[in-house]
């Protein structure tokens, strides 16, 4: 079972312009975060944030749609891949839909991919700890302290 | 992405290693302040301030019996550091003001 998040944001600004502010880096980096997003189907380009726990903070993506200016997107992946617990990798996507509407665009974000293999580790680590005297919570505080 | 105030307790509780040991200890067993004091060898107001701290950020219960007061882990106390979805969800709808003024600056 994966979950999506919908986010939607009513801009009065047209599609041209939206689009813009989704795929020039230094637009994108003004409401988002740093990266090197260029609108072509398979660029590979990395968004950095703060680091969490043993993630490093990079969100690696890749193109995978592009019709400008309706439509644009691109993997989202990130997380720890060295931590079976905390930081679960995340393979996700994020798609941005532009509707252009009077005076603006309607632009909505879809999230998806959510996949429960967090919880999976929350739930295993829940029911093995005490039964593995903590060793995977062990590893998840371990991974804290960087 | 920002910690959320419970993450950003929870890394806190956590980054002190007599903390830490402590709560690994509460997570396979039950103790007491005065059975944590003798095994970590620090004062025991010392470890009250360390339990309070872990109960602060939702990493610790205690169950009172008589006099004494029973240290446990809480298992979903840690929960706040793997909810993606929520992370997410806070992120994205707290972009839009962002989005706007990004946009108000484009030229024409």
């Amino acid at each position: 079972m994966s979950k999506t998040i919908t986010v939607e944001y009513d801009l009065p600004f047209p599609p041209a312009k939206v689009w813009r502010v989704l795929t020039e880096p230094k637009l994108l980096e003004g409401w988002l975060m740093p990266n090197d997003i260029a609108p072509v189907v398979g660029h590979k380009f990395t968004m950095r944030t703060q680091p969490m726990g043993s993630w490093d903070g990079v969100v690696h993506c890749e193109v995978l749609t592009v019709e400008p200016p309706r439509r644009l997107v691109y993997s989202w992946q990130g997380g720890a891949r060295d931590n079976p617990a905390y930081g679960q990798p995340l393979d996700t996507v994020l798609t941005f839909t532009l509707q252009e509407k009077p005076g603006g665009t309607l632009l909505l974000l879809e999230h998806s991919g959510f996949t429960d293999r967090n919880e999976f580790a929350f739930t295993a680590m829940n029911s093995g700890w005490r039964s593995h005297g903590g060793a995977r919570l062990k590893q998840v505080l371990e991974s804290l302290t960087g | 992405m920002q910690m959320d105030i419970r993450q950003t307790g929870i890394f806190r509780a956590l980054g002190d290693p007599t903390r830490r040991a402590v709560y690994e200890r509460l997570i396979a067993h039950e103790e007491t302040v005065s059975e944590l004091t003798a095994r970590f060898a620090v004062s025991q107001p010392a470890i009250s301030q360390h339990l309070k701290s872990l109960r602060e950020a939702g990493l610790v219960t205690v169950r009172r019996e008589g006099r004494e007061a029973h240290y446990q882990a809480r298992p979903e106390g840690l929960k706040p550091l793997f909810d993606w979805v929520a992370h997410y969800e806070k992120f994205w709808r707290g972009r839009e003001t962002r989005l706007k003024a990004v946009l108000e600056g484009l030229d024409e």
